[in-house]
């Protein structure tokens, strides 16, 4: 690939194009091909040049509201293709630029979050502090709460306005695998979402969480981005009824 | 004039603090959390840190002056305070921290191979609780540290006082 270009149209989408040159004596490997006898009816000489797997891409492309195309150089030979992809424009969470104390403008929220209203689990009050804030950075009206047993009590009482639970797993008395089931057990799997908050790196903790009803996993340290991401993850998905 | 002299300063000492490895990015998450609403939350998260974790250290402390060490309940008091270190960016406290945990597995047969149980006899035992305790003396040293540092930058970060923010003339 030696160039890419954007549009800066301030619309919905964001076009790409990548421009791929074709070197001498080197062809891609399902692309145009150079032999002249690769099909014996007569059709344009662009056309001539597209092997069966150009067509599929070319399809693909299409059906994603791209375009790809051969451009050819006076003898009739590849001599660049072009390709280009269309975006959607998605927004974007830029985090604050820091400076020593500085008060920074808000990060754009994702409007998916807004008002969200969320219960946060956490013993640690130095943790409970900080994901309580970066939650509310992101838009969400949080509840924060320093056991299982006020998760639950705060849940009950709240009734089916509360849209997500953040559960740290590893608290004392009643751990958060423990508050997840018995959630589950009287709610249904999509309301309230649950994401739990772990600090271990074992592969089998998502498995488990799983298991136990949740519906998104973050490790950590909790950082921003990370929250954000897997919030809108599981927002998608429980949007898509899975 | 002065108002410059001192923001200059804040940046240099905030600059230090992660050049000389005390702080690390964890720190700037706080950082940019930090807003109007919350305009002094950076401080006010580290003043939860070291009053929060004082309990953990006293915890550590009487755990470790036992004759025989119980190290499952030392990893465990080390994880909690490791995971708050973590949360404020405190990179070399953090560091000690894993050591320790890494002795306190040794210390439980699991862990560093030259240090496993299978070949401890009352030498090697009596070695890993020196580590232990020797580590802990090099966490509080760092702990200690840090907070002088943190305490001085937050008092010429309140010295000169709120950053003027760009905004569109009302």
């Amino acid at each position: 690939m030696l160039g890419m270009w954007k549009t800066n149209a301030p619309d919905e989408f964001v076009s790409v194009k990548f421009d791929m040159e074709m070197r001498e004596g080197s062809s891609p490997s399902d692309g145009a091909s150079s032999t002249p006898n690769s099909s014996g009816r007569r059709r344009n000489s662009a056309e001539a040049k597209e092997g069966l797997g150009f067509i599929m891409c070319k399809r693909l492309v299409q059906m994603m509201q791209g375009n790809i195309w051969i451009s050819l150089n006076p003898l009739a030979s590849a001599q660049s293709m072009t390709l280009v992809l269309r975006f959607q424009n998605r927004p974007s969470y830029g985090r604050a630029t820091f400076a020593p104390g500085s008060s920074s403008e808000q990060p754009s929220s994702n409007p998916q979050f807004r008002g969200l209203r969320v219960i946060l689990a956490d013993d640690d009050a130095l943790n409970r502090a900080v994901t309580k804030k970066l939650l509310e950075k992101l838009g969400c009206e949080v509840t924060a709460v320093s056991s299982g047993f006020e998760c639950l009590s705060a849940l009950n009482s709240a009734e089916n306005s509360v849209r997500l639970v953040v559960l740290d797993i590893q608290m004392p008395e009643m751990d958060g695998f423990e508050v997840a089931t018995r959630i589950r057990k009287v709610r249904s799997r999509s309301w309230p979402l649950i994401i739990a908050v772990t600090a271990s790196a074992e592969d089998n903790v998502w498995e488990r969480c799983l298991q136990m009803g949740m519906n998104g996993m973050i490790r950590k340290p909790v950082l921003l981005q990370g929250m954000a991401d897997e919030l809108q993850r599981v927002l998608q998905r429980a949007g898509e009824g899975l | 004039m002065e108002r410059t002299r001192l923001r200059r300063q804040v940046a240099l000492t905030r600059q230090s603090l992660f050049d000389q490895g005390f702080l690390d990015e964890q720190f700037i998450q706080l950082e940019d959390l930090q807003d109007d609403a919350n305009p002094n939350f950076v401080e006010e998260v580290v003043t939860l840190y070291y009053r929060d974790s004082a309990r953990l250290i006293t915890n550590i402390e009487k755990a470790l002056e036992k004759n025989s060490l119980d190290f499952n309940k030392l990893d465990g008091f080390m994880h909690q305070f490791k995971g708050s270190s973590s949360s404020i960016g405190a990179k070399k406290v953090k560091a000690e921290c894993t050591l320790f945990r890494e002795y306190c597995r040794a210390g439980n047969g699991e862990g560093l191979p030259h240090l496993s149980v299978q070949g401890l006899n009352g030498f090697a035992w009596i070695h890993t609780s020196c580590r232990c305790t020797r580590t802990f003396q090099q966490i509080k040293k760092e702990y200690a540290t840090l907070k002088r540092k943190l305490e001085a930058y937050f008092q010429v970060v309140r010295q000169a006082g709120p950053a003027e923010t760009a905004c569109w003339p009302k």
